[in-house]
């Protein structure tokens, strides 16, 4: 294996019930990718993160992370330490304000000292534009914002990957732009990023691997050059046909 | 007019009696509504806990499970004054005759009682909060404990606090049963004063209009804590005083970028 590769899936299966959802899943994640996963709703793109961060229990198959097989984990929680995660609809505390938001994870979960976890937040909010919020509940923020501080939230916990459930698709057409703005600069700064999205214009732009996902297998995967310009499936073919 | 002046007359001549009533009945519902609180929150945890992998620790839990539905079953289903007279003869009959401290006594119906419904207000509570921020904070590695006391919980109890606020309000008038033990809360005084100076329908209004003033003051009390809990509805933008030109340039420099798609 290769010492840059941080999470390896391999032959990963999920049903619900008796519905095959992930069918022989295989993909790894090496340091500095950006991986967006396309394609159309129902093909199993969200499970698929879902179940790299174990919120899915996969029904079959290895997920390997720096070569250790973390599938039947009995402390899935020491394993999302190093995985973070932005959602769609972006989970920020209600019960805490911006600051507060992004300092409970370090010091929870990591234990580090006051100052230590007011500092990361402060440099992360920095990073998302956010810093001046510090004092905002969640409620009080726009959609857009409240995304780039669940994003500030995440890179607290200064994790190895950011996985990205559709980040922009609860948001107006407007805020779309300012949170592909913070993770195109992410992206540019050397994070690890799984992006599970919709944006085929920051796919193509920002990706350094898409991965086409239908009815629960990896269709075709390549460059973006590759799968945007020279897509090899017909079943791809018809998906950007639909979303160009 | 005569009405008037027997209630003052019972006032002037009671007052000891009634503030002794009233200082007994608030004691007796703000500690068991607190313990009551306190109950709930205790099952409320235990029964979200998550399904334990261990077959044996699971077999454990479903029999706790079955207790605790019981508990809540029967006290929920029964009139406070019949369990305040089976608990309190019960212990006697268990001790030969000696009767447990009035005092204590009611504060533990009144708990165990409000303790069962509570525990159903908390659950409710707790499936209020959206999943979403059980997944946040999963997604930070925390563990279930660590997401209920810092984000579940406080959340669950914010929006329980209306029916808490009402849980207290029926506990101010339903100690009134505990009189059936010897417990001299309010209502118990009004039976002592009537008994000795025969001005029924006067005394009991009076008491009514007691009644009313403490849970009427008290539901204000707790309107007023929420909206403390609920925080201020502004907030400060650091370095500006409010949104001024400059920050709204800066948002926009920060927030401009391409639209992709």
């Amino acid at each position: 294996m290769d010492k840059n590769t941080i999470i390896e899936v391999r032959h990963l299966q999920k049903f619900f019930g008796t519905n095959k959802v992930l069918n022989d899943i295989n993909f790894s994640v090496n340091r500095g990718d950006v991986t967006c996963i396309i394609g159309s709703s129902g093909s199993g793109k969200s499970t698929l993160l879902r179940c790299i961060n174990l919120f899915e229990q996969p029904t079959a198959g290895e997920i390997f992370v720096h070569g250790i097989n973390i599938v039947n984990t009995k402390k899935p929680n020491e394993y999302r330490k190093k995985v973070g995660m932005v959602f769609q609809s972006f989970n920020l505390f209600n019960n805490m304000n911006v600051l507060k938001n992004c300092t409970i994870g370090p010091r929870t979960v990591l234990k580090v000292s006051k100052q230590e976890a007011e500092a990361r937040a402060k440099k992360y909010l920095a990073m998302v534009g956010m810093a001046e919020y510090v004092n905002a509940r969640p409620a009080q923020l726009s959609g857009g914002q409240k995304q780039r501080v669940a994003i500030a939230r995440a890179l607290a916990m200064e994790p190895e990957v950011l996985l990205f459930d559709e980040p922009t698709s609860a948001l107006d057409p407007e805020m779309v732009g300012e949170v592909l703005s913070v993770m195109t600069s992410l992206a540019q700064k050397g994070l690890t990023m799984v992006v599970v999205t919709h944006e085929m214009g920051f796919a193509r732009d920002i990706a350094t691997k898409v991965v086409f996902m239908d009815a629960g297998i990896i269709e075709e995967e390549g460059t973006p050059q590759q799968i945007f310009t020279n897509p090899q499936k017909q079943r791809t073919r018809e998906f950007l046909s639909r979303v160009l | 007019m005569d009405l008037f002046k027997n209630i003052g007359e019972i006032i002037s001549k009671y007052y000891i009696w009634l503030l002794e009533g009233v200082g007994y009945t608030l004691l007796v519902s703000l500690i068991s509504t607190i313990i009551g609180l306190i109950i709930g929150i205790l099952i409320g945890i235990y029964r979200t806990l998550p399904a334990p992998k261990n077959k044996f620790l699971r077999v454990l839990k479903k029999i706790g499970d079955v207790i605790l539905s019981v508990y809540i079953e029967v006290f929920r289903g029964t009139p406070m004054m019949v369990q305040a007279m089976v608990i309190f003869w019960g212990f006697a009959l268990l001790n030969d005759g000696k009767t447990l401290n009035v005092i204590f006594s009611g504060m533990l119906i009144v708990s165990i009682n409000t303790g069962a419904y509570m525990a159903e207000i908390v659950r409710g509570g707790i499936i209020s909060v959206d999943k979403g921020q059980t997944e946040g904070a999963a997604a930070i590695g925390m563990t279930h404990f660590q997401t209920m006391m810092r984000v579940v919980l406080p959340q669950a109890l914010r929006n329980i606090m209306p029916s808490v606020a009402n849980e207290f309000v029926i506990n101010i008038k339903d100690t009134s049963v505990l009189n059936v033990i010897g417990f001299t809360e309010l209502f118990f005084q009004a039976k002592s004063i009537v008994s000795s100076n025969l001005l029924t329908f006067e005394t009991y209004l009076l008491v009514a209009a007691i009644y009313f003033v403490l849970t009427f003051t008290i539901t204000r009390i707790l309107r007023l804590i929420e909206k403390k809990m609920d925080g201020d509805k502004n907030y400060v933008v650091l370095g500006s005083q409010n949104m001024d030109a400059n920050a709204y340039a800066r948002e926009k420099n920060i927030g401009g970028g391409k639209q992709n798609g």
